[in-house]
């Protein structure tokens, strides 16, 4: 490679060429110092054309983390112009390809692509249009996507001429409509989608001997999408469609889908997801405005602002891989088996194999609703969201500044200007501790239906407790684990679901529901003598039970051949029900529907129960364990996306108010505007 | 200056190190003037002279020619690290040295060696990652069988204060060439581009025709600081750093 200007020259006063870098489209860049030491990149340009530099200077002052920074346009002594920009250190994406002849793995796939998103949507809001969006021209440096030669692309045509002699690149990311002269912002999505193809399987989509075989390949031919896997498919074929129009709205758009494509890959849960956006929570209290936001978000708009600075953590990959990968009925399996495992020759292995079992039933319910249900949104007006990681769930956001939203009200439009804020006031996370106002109608549907549930949810678990262990031989053994899990559950989402939204006042709560629970226990204890139940596998306390010994007054916790007596489950039952925060199990706004880890911490708490008093093993852990999961599959629960307050309708109120909960296996109304 | 480095030396002396290959170092192929610096016992005879290669379109590699090669973090004095990271470890962190055929670290605070703590003077194999301190991850490789010398790649994003893309621990050739297995691969380039040391001068030669500074080279050309080395389709320039005790 021959270049024209040799190290050391000074083309422009005070900076001082170092080494050429490469010969880009435009012209030469080379990698320079300033007279005190900082490093930037030099591009000379080729075509000394007004236009051209007009592009330039409109995205003179442009910042975004993921462009490339450009710092002044310069002349020199021969009224050639040079472009003085950041030095970005890393490799471009074209190198980074070239390790990969057969298509990069999925997940560094993903980081490109929500750098690349950022910038470009940055751009696009911008009103810019970038226009010669390459491999060549996207870099990484220290884990941070940059895209550089923004503005310089007016002369796509320029360098397209010449592409047989240099840069016959540029026409492989070339939309069809290009050759018409068109250059809308559809022309970035489709380069992003030829992108993404080659970034996946190591080819191009449209490849030829010659300029003009892959522009006409561009212009007719269906792309070959044969080598991606078929959920990621239709998500490039829109965004290679050949008309503009009925490509890919915009790059969020682009890539939301291609996450949930992904995503689909291994499973995920999206089944509860839907299509109900936030409303900013506070950008305009006029519903018109609001409706409009509504509309634009509902459009599907919605996306995931990530940060790639933190993702250097040694456990981070372990982590991710088991948050985003590996779908929940399959970490339930996995659980079971380590379990299982785990507990070989102890009491809980009966509880383990119910785990399994659990998860499989689990599994099975989760494809009959896909099936069957009218569920699994697909593609439309719906954000979607991994199992959340607390990070993640913090991460995500929408971004309502970045579309165009006709909003005639002043203020939203305030709210929109600036784009790259990582949090939105929307952003907001809602957790069971936020304080809000749930109408008492709205309550009460939200309990009886959660009740409900909780019949089928303790049917669902008991039979599984009944087949996987030989814990519950009898039918009589079988209703009387199966009625108390359901009076237990009943007796915890009554309270729980009353004081949501409340402010926590932990231990009144925590007294409030060891009472219930030592209720409880004296059903659970008349329950057992009315259905005479003396069976000593089931009951006996084994000679387990630290308090055996300790004297208890005129009150004994155990009979002495070890069945515990009233005082006995009702001790269980107040301390389980006192030791757990249950409200949290409970609560519309808990992290997600169903979390194994309070399962699995419920069932220690049960276990321990066990061994501090004379208490049957078997049967109090799994009685726990039951109980955790009855409570958390039956409770009503909102999806982080659609966990939203409306303002309060009168202004002496200044609680917000809450979207109603959901529960399995039904669907949120649509938002209707 | 020199008497500076007699009472630094003498300092570091009564700290108890001591090191026993300092004769051999002083002994082989050593050119006059780095022969000329005083030996000191912290494990590096002689700071080592310093270049930069600038090659166009492929990157920038500090040079180190020397036997031994100190790590460091920055500093603002005279004195610093033969190879300084902008990172947070100690100025003068480990040391790196050419003993006969092997390379050796020798650490001065906390080095990991591919997983495991050295504390004392260890042995390097190619494909080694070291870690200073916390976070600062170096890479070590011999890349050619065809010379000792070794190349240290960046693995964090801790550098020196300027981009670089690589440092080349060179002690006796630096092979620069479409290889990978050379020391600077530059794919484009026809052939190889070697770098020597003769007579205290850093010399290159090549089968393929080049020019130093315009003026063609026979059968190897010296390459003084500022040297630009043009071939039928490659160019670089060689640029000596200055020697951070002022030489």
């Amino acid at each position: 490679m021959k270049f024209t200007f040799a190290p050391e020259t000074r083309p422009l006063d005070g900076y001082t060429i170092k080494r050429a870098i490469h010969r880009g489209g435009f012209g030469e860049v080379y990698y320079a110092l300033s007279d005190a030491g900082k490093e930037v990149a030099l591009k000379l340009l080729n075509n000394n054309l007004d236009v051209e530099l007009r592009g330039v200077s409109q995205c003179l002052n442009l910042k975004h983390p993921n462009l490339v920074t450009i710092f002044d346009i310069r002349q020199d002594a021969d009224q050639d112009h040079w472009i003085v920009m950041e030095y970005v250190g890393g490799r471009g994406l074209h190198e980074v390809m070239q390790d990969h002849p057969a298509g990069m793995p999925v997940s560094e796939v993903l980081s490109w692509l929500s750098g690349i998103t950022a910038g470009l949507s940055f751009l696009h809001d911008r009103g810019i249009v970038h226009r010669d969006l390459k491999p060549a021209n996207v870099f990484s440096d220290d884990g941070i996507v940059k895209i550089g030669d923004v503005g310089l692309s007016k002369y796509i045509s320029e360098s397209r001429r010449s592409a047989q002699t240099q840069s016959v690149g540029t026409v492989y990311y070339m939309a069809p409509e290009v050759a018409r002269g068109r250059y809308g912002r559809e022309v970035d999505i489709y380069a992003l989608g030829v992108m993404l193809v080659e970034m996946l399987t190591g080819h191009v989509p449209f490849d030829g001997e010659t300029t003009a075989e892959i522009l006409m390949k561009h212009l007719t031919a269906d792309p070959d999408l044969s080598a991606v896997s078929p959920a990621i498919r239709p998500v490039l074929a829109a965004a290679l469609e050949k008309d503009p129009s009925k490509r890919t709205g915009d790059a969020d758009e682009l890539e939301r889908q291609f996450r949930l494509a992904v995503g689909q890959l291994s499973a995920k849960e999206f089944t509860f997801a839907s299509a109900k956006p936030l409303p900013a929570a506070d950008s305009s209290s006029r519903p018109a405005a609001r409706e409009n936001l509504n509309a634009a978000l509902n459009r599907g708009r919605s996306v995931r602002e990530r940060s790639m600075a933190g993702m250097a953590g040694t456990w981070e990959p372990t982590v991710r891989f088991w948050n985003e990968r590996v779908p929940t009925p399959l970490k339930w399996i996995i659980c079971g088996s380590l379990f299982l495992l785990i507990m070989e020759s102890g009491v809980l292995r009966p509880v383990a194999a119910g785990g399994l079992v659990g998860g499989a039933a689990y599994l099975a319910w989760r494809a009959y609703l896909s099936i069957f249900g009218k569920s699994a949104p697909k593609s439309t007006g719906m954000a979607w969201y991994g199992e959340q990681s607390a990070a993640e769930t913090a991460a995500v956001n929408l971004r309502p500044g970045q579309y165009d939203i006709p909003v005639s009200d002043g203020s939203v439009r305030q709210n929109r200007a600036t784009v790259p804020q990582p949090i939105l006031p929307s952003a907001r996370t809602y957790t069971p501790v936020t304080v809000r106002r749930i109408p008492a109608g709205q309550k009460a549907v939200d309990i009886t239906s959660s009740m409900s549930i909780a019949l089928l949810a303790v049917v669902l678990v008991t039979t599984a407790v009944h087949l996987a262990t030989d814990l519950l031989p009898q039918p009589a053994h079988v209703a009387f684990f199966g009625s108390v899990t359901l009076l237990a559950a009943w007796a915890l989402i009554v309270p729980c679901k009353i004081w949501e939204g409340r402010p926590v006042d932990t231990v009144m709560r925590r007294l409030t529901l060891g009472s219930v629970g030592l209720g409880l226990g004296a059903v659970a204890w008349t329950i057992k003598e009315f259905l005479l139940l003396t069976d000593h596998a089931l009951l006996h306390a084994g000679d387990g039970g630290m308090m055996r010994d300790i004297p208890g007054g005129r009150i004994s916790i155990a009979s002495p051949d070890g069945i515990p007596t009233i005082a006995g489950f009702m001790v269980f039952f107040g301390i389980l029900f006192a030791a757990r925060r249950w409200w949290w199990h409970i609560d519309s706004f808990r992290k997600s529907r169903f979390r194994v880890s309070s399962a699995l911490f419920t069932l220690a708490v049960g276990a321990m129960l066990t061994v501090a008093m004379p208490f049957p093993e078997a049967l109090g852990a799994t009685w726990a364990l039951a109980i955790s999961a009855v409570v958390q599959l039956s409770a009503g629960w909102t999806p982080p996306e659609e966990r939203s307050l409306l303002p309060a309708p009168d202004t002496r109120s200044a609680t917000p108010s809450q979207a109603p909960a959901r529960h399995p296996g039904t669907m949120a109304p649509r938002a209707t505007t | 200056m020199l008497s500076g480095i007699m009472n630094m030396a003498a300092a570091i002396r009564t700290s108890g190190r001591t090191l026993p290959v300092n004769a051999e170092f002083s002994g082989r192929k050593m050119s006059p003037q780095t022969r000329r610096t005083v030996p000191m016992d912290t494990g590096w005879v002689t700071e080592c002279e310093r270049y930069m290669l600038w090659i166009d379109g492929v990157g920038a590699w500090q040079l180190c020619i020397g036997q031994n090669f100190l790590i460091g973090g920055p500093t603002l004095e005279h004195q610093s690290a033969d190879i300084c990271l902008l990172a947070n470890i100690s100025r003068k962190h480990a040391a790196l040295q050419r003993i006969q055929e092997d390379w050796f670290i020798h650490p001065y605070q906390q080095t990991v060696v591919s997983g495991r703590t050295v504390a004392d003077r260890s042995l390097l194999k190619s494909g080694d990652e070291i870690r200073l301190g916390e976070r600062v991850r170096l890479g070590f490789r011999i890349p050619s069988v065809l010379s000792g010398s070794a190349v240290v790649d960046f693995e964090s994003s801790h550098r020196p204060a300027q981009s670089v893309n690589g440092i080349i621990l060179m002690t006796d050739t630096c092979l620069l060439g479409p290889r990978r297995d050379y020391h600077i691969c530059c794919p484009e380039w026809p052939d190889l581009v070697v770098l020597f040391r003769q007579d205290g001068q850093l010399r290159c030669r090549s089968k393929m025709s080049l020019k130093v500074n315009e003026d063609r080279v026979r059968e190897s050309a010296a390459l003084n600081n500022g040297a630009i080395v043009t071939g039928d389709d490659f160019r670089f320039r060689i640029e000596r750093l200055k020697n951070l005790n002022g030489t």
